[in-house]
């Protein structure tokens, strides 16, 4: 599949504004899913080792706290949104047992090609699907999941509040969202430091590891533009989400947000 | 993010540990009885829950206590009472032990624990080979006894210099003598006592017959 496929399941008609943003350029709103596909087609391989070099491991502590907040259950039914290479889906299968059931749901297909054979790889089979699908559109029955996550996915959604709509859709009254992903730092002085290290050290590590500087200077730009702690969760309560709230993780590098439907 | 970082560590450990254990069978056969419990501890010592849960043969860590089907609230000292019967029902009078859910899986985790049984020198082998382990080994129990030689060694000096030559404490013969001479004293104080009483009725007999 090309940088260039379409998203699954866009409709041809929608209200989306007419320009958006990607990363610090704005771009015509048709054009960010294609841009975005092709950052991800790129960095699949490496993801899973980029991920570990750029956040010195601490990612995994993330996805951890996002699994003991998530509250999951045996036999509950848990969608991964944007799940990537599976991380949080591989933790999810083991919790909800064969009673459960866990759903890897990604728009990049290189990206969840290489969640499914990692999984696969771990001997993960029995109670994981994957489809491939746009988070504004989700291709699933109203009230279907206890508990959906999207990790550090949100911030390349190009209409965020229509994919907080449609996540509200497809969660079962009681079910709740849990949003990991990088925020704005509490402190002045982390910051200024994060900044340095996002533009300047970042996308050299890009280059080195992963042959790719450019997608990983779309990844700073990005977290940039992402809404900040208090406007996602007001973002959260405008798509309907109850008790929406939100804790600082490594300073507020990365915030976890969570919200229920009732 | 501590109870991440520690259950992490924790789920690291107990997986290897699990994984080279040499009565694996007996650990396989436990695990699959346990598959897709999950037991929740509360140690005082710790400000947040450890869940453990089975899957397919793994141990699974989190502090997701919601889907526990056993929970312990106890310290780290009490919860070896959990594997003994009536030591448990003491510990629970005594508010050391809280138990919530199926006991019977906390004791078959505990079970599962105490079937690990790791041989290190085999282990050790397969990492650096046979003869560089042999002269590990050696060299580990050379200084043991070494250790063990000087640390008698260290006792026998210390003794020496407090007891003879400060004279700050004494030897457990001249206090078992000190305790034997007490013994004597107080029997010749009873028998003493015994006679002033005799003599008091004898004279009181008398100083009626008058």
């Amino acid at each position: 599949m090309s940088a260039q496929e379409q998203s699954p399941s866009s409709p041809a008609q929608s209200n989306e504004p007419e320009t958006t943003h990607f990363g610090f350029q704005t771009v015509e709103t048709k054009e960010k899913e294609s841009k975005v596909a092709g950052v991800f087609h790129s960095v699949a391989q490496q993801y899973d080792v980029m991920n570990d070099l750029m956040s010195f491991g601490i990612h995994r502590l993330w996805k951890r706290f996002t699994i003991d907040a998530s509250g999951v259950r045996p036999g509950n039914k848990v969608l991964d949104l944007a799940g990537g290479t599976g991380d949080l889906t591989a933790k999810f299968s083991r919790l909800v047992g064969k009673d459960g059931k866990v759903v890897l749901a990604d728009i990049n297909s290189s990206m969840l090609k290489v969640g499914r054979d990692k999984l696969r790889d771990k001997g993960l089979v029995q109670n994981i699907e994957y489809v491939q699908a746009n988070a504004q559109y989700l291709p699933f029955e109203d009230n279907s999941f206890d508990i959906v996550t999207i990790a550090f996915g949100l911030r390349n959604v190009t209409d965020k509040d229509m994919a907080l709509r449609s996540i509200y859709r497809v969660l079962k009254p009681g079910g709740r969202l849990l949003i990991l992903e990088f925020s704005k730092p509490e402190h002045e002085l982390l910051n200024k430091a994060y900044d340095f290290y996002s533009f300047n050290i970042l996308p050299k590590i890009g280059e080195i590891v992963a042959k790719d500087g450019d997608s990983y200077q779309y990844l700073a730009e990005s977290i940039r533009m992402h809404p900040a702690q208090e406007k996602l969760k007001s973002m959260m309560e405008e798509a309907g989400f109850e008790q929406a709230n939100y804790k600082n993780l490594t300073g507020g590098i990365v915030a976890l947000h969570k919200g229920y439907k009732f | 993010m501590p109870q991440q970082k520690l259950s992490m560590a924790l789920e690291y450990v107990v997986n290897q540990a699990l994984t080279i254990n040499s009565a694996h069978k007996t650990s396989k056969l436990k695990l699959t009885t346990l598959e897709q419990k999950t037991l929740a501890l509360h140690l005082t010592e710790l400000n947040f829950p450890l869940c453990f849960t089975c899957h397919q043969e793994k141990i699974l860590v989190t502090g997701n206590i919601d889907s526990a089907d056993c929970t312990i609230t106890t310290s780290l000292k009490a919860l070896k009472t959990i594997k003994e019967n009536h030591a448990l029902t003491q510990a629970i009078k005594d508010d050391l032990l809280d138990i919530e859910g199926d006991l019977k899986i906390a004791q078959a985790f505990m079970a599962l624990a105490e079937s690990i049984d790791i041989d290190w020198q085999s282990e050790l082998a397969k990492h650096i080979g046979d003869i560089p382990t042999y002269k590990l080994t050696q060299l580990a129990h050379t200084i043991s006894d070494k250790l063990m030689f000087a640390s008698k060694q260290i006792k026998a000096d210390a003794s020496e210099w407090l007891v003879h030559e400060k004279r700050l404490l004494v030897t457990h013969r001249e206090c078992q003598n000190f305790i034997d001479d007490i013994g004597k004293v107080t029997a010749q104080i009873d028998k003493l006592s015994l006679r002033i009483q005799t003599l008091e009725q004898i004279s009181d007999k008398t100083q009626e017959e008058v």
